[in-house]
């Protein structure tokens, strides 16, 4: 039986992976990194949402789980440089200059962090106490704590600004990144755990918490952690020497918006993976319009792109949560299982 | 609280009542709202499409109201009230009343662009107010701006004969506008000009007033913008009156 080859060893390809040695089929898992996870891994992301899992423990388990399997060949610091073939029939160079024949294939590359660099009125990188989520989230995992990082000093005022390289036509990222505004609050709650007395604010545009998150997220960061919204999209963020201050328009009353606070968190949007032109070339997939890995069909086939016996899954489609990532890819495991059994049982008839 | 019911609780819109008392007790006096529903009628559900007709107002729908482009601008930052993204919900809403309150500030846009450059949608803030003043103009709400006769003078020369003559240009502007013609500022740059330019290019400005050159073969292209500039007015004029007879309540109003 022909291995299926998974690439990318995120959420998402880890769960595929999984999905298949459960049904008995060899996967070839290639990481380009040095170590499996993906970004909640390598970006060191705190507690997750929903679960309320450490990333370490909860994504970590799915890293071991697959390393443990003997069904599962991990290719680290690896990429695919060409590949070729038909259904049931594929064969891939790998970086490592070894060869490998599949059957079919499950792109499960994920996302690149938005850099913040690319909103300059922003002070990310101008000012040291203007931050992102991601170093929120290592601040807490590390077990450092929320601090600014020009002094160290716990923040007495943290603002954060949501929608940071998302639904922003100036820099051509006209999608939402689904998951910021939930995380932002996520991180709102911990700070006010940690720093009782840091008053946390949330600037937004409209407020994205789907579904469940409503409640365990938005409602109870008003009702439970008195965390403060209000509707603004910051225009400038500025520094008078010791403080960072945030400019905007708060547009429910009006009024203009000139405030110091001691700390800026940027909730960073899911930009395309910065790889996507390369694998699009590699593997001769279509690319979204935006940037990510087209689907082929929402409803037939689950994952497939607009090459037959290649598959997508995950935060490669588009910005996705890991609950769903996983959900695509244990969907899209199914259709690449699908295929290249079924070729396989043609071959033997 | 929404906007709309705002401007219900304005001095000038409450209800007063001298003597009334309602079961025996007596309730006279100013009334607030929630004492009486109040329905509002005066919704111009055309006005956006009446804006967008304007240059520049074509992309006003896409305003998410976020508030970059009022934080950013130039204006506000010295008059409050010069607000763009409430005025483009006060347009989109079609809350025609609320916008000529500010009927008088609208055209303050210095034109520095501040909010385009940070404007997420792509609304092209600027383009709006442009729009918005010269939609208060057409609809008589506010006399022509001074900066509008000086765009049209302008445009006439260019229209005419594909160049414009400064002197010409100002002079008209002055005369139009009804200010004298001999202005502090502009002798000072005369004499300014004066010094420095060589006799001939003086000479050549002095003649250029009394034969008015014109682009070469400008004939064709002139031609071609009236028909351009005639096509936009009608489509204009019939968008605006079309949404004009969709107003019922407004006319029963006049
Ligand atoms: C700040 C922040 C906080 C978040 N918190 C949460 C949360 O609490 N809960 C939640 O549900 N979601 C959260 N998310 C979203 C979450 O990160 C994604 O849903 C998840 O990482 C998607 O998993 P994935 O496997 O599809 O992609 P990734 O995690 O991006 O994994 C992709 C993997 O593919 C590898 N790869 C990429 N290109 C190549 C290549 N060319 N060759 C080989 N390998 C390659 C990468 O190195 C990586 O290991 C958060 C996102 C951000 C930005
Ligand atoms: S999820 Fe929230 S913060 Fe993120 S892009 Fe969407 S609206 Fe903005
Ligand atoms: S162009 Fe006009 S509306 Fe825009 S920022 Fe400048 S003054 Fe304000
Ligand atoms: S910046 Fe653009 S989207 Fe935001 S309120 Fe102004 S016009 Fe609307």
């Amino acid at each position: 039986m022909k291995p299926i080859l998974v690439v990318g060893g995120g959420p998402a390809g880890l769960a595929a992976t999984h999905a298949l040695a459960n049904v008995g089929q060899p996967s070839i898992l290639v990481e380009k990194m040095d170590r499996l996870g993906g970004a909640p891994i390598f970006s060191g992301y705190a507690k997750l949402v929903p679960s309320g899992r450490w990333a370490k423990e909860a994504i970590g388990g799915m890293v071991s789980r697959v390393e443990q399997d003997s069904l599962v060949t991990v290719k680290t610091n690896t990429k695919v440089s060409t590949f070729d073939g038909q259904p049931g029939n594929f064969t891939a160079k790998l970086s490592d200059g070894t060869s490998v024949e599949c059957g079919s294939v499950i792109l499960a590359t994920g996302f690149s962090h938005f850099d913040s660099v690319n909103k300059p009125e922003w002070g990310f990188g101008l000012f040291p106490d203007v931050v992102t989520t991601t170093q929120v989230e290592q601040m807490i995992s590390s077990g450092q704590g929320v601090r600014c990082p020009s002094d160290a000093r716990k923040p007495k005022r943290v603002a954060i600004l949501l929608c940071v390289g998302s639904r922003d036509r100036q820099i051509g990222r006209e999608w939402c990144s689904k998951i910021c505004c939930t995380v932002s609050a996520n991180l709102a709650m911990e700070i006010r755990e940690e720093l009782p007395d840091c008053h946390v604010y949330i600037y937004y545009m409209d407020i994205r918490t789907f579904g469940h998150y409503e409640t365990d997220y938005y409602w109870r960061s008003q009702e439970e952690f008195k965390v403060k919204y209000i509707k603004a999209r910051i225009a400038e963020v500025t520094s008078d020497g010791k403080q960072v201050i945030v400019k905007g328009e708060d547009t429910l009353v009006k009024r203009p918006i000139t405030i110091p606070f001691d700390l800026v968190v940027h909730a960073i949007g899911m930009d395309p993976n910065v790889d996507n032109m390369t694998l699009s070339a590699v593997f001769g997939v279509d690319l979204h319009k935006h940037g990510y890995i087209a689907r082929k069909d929402t409803y037939g086939s689950m994952g497939a792109t607009s090459r037959p016996g290649i598959f997508v899954a995950g935060a490669a489609i588009g910005p996705e949560t890991i609950d769903d990532s996983i959900a695509q890819a244990n969907a899209a495991a199914m259709s690449a299982f699908a295929v290249s059994r079924e070729l396989t049982k043609e071959a033997a008839e | 609280m929404p906007i709309h019911e705002k401007s219900l609780i304005r001095p000038e819109n409450l209800k007063v009542h001298d003597k009334l008392s309602i079961d025996g007790v007596d309730v006279s006096g100013h009334w607030s709202t929630f004492i009486e529903t109040r329905v509002v009628p005066d919704y111009n559900e055309a006005l956006e499409k009446e804006i967008a007709a304007f240059p520049g107002g074509d992309k006003i729908h896409r305003c998410f109201q976020c508030g970059s482009c009022t934080n950013a601008c130039t204006i506000n930052a010295i008059e409050p009230r010069f607000n763009p993204r409430y005025w483009i919900y006060l347009i989109r809403m079609g809350m025609e009343q609320e916008l000529l309150r500010d009927k008088d500030i609208i055209w303050q846009c210095v034109s520095c662009h501040k909010c385009t450059n940070i404007c997420p949608r792509s609304v092209e803030p600027e383009g709006v107010m442009k729009a918005t003043a010269l939609w208060l103009e057409e609809k008589g709400y506010t006399p022509e701006s001074p900066s509008h006769v000086f765009d049209k003078e302008f445009s006439r020369q260019v229209f005419e004969r594909g160049k414009i003559e400064d002197t010409e240009v100002l002079h008209s502007f002055l005369v139009k506008t009804k200010q004298p013609l001999l202005q502090d500022w502009l002798v000072a740059i005369m004499w300014g000009i004066a010094k420095r330019v060589p006799v001939k290019w003086g000479l050549k400005t002095a003649l250029a007033q009394v034969f008015k050159p014109r682009t070469r073969s400008w004939k064709k292209a002139r031609a071609a913008i009236e028909d351009y500039i005639y096509e936009e007015g009608e489509a204009r004029k019939e968008k605006l009156s079309r949404s004009r007879a969709k107003q019922p309540h407004l006319e029963a109003a006049e």
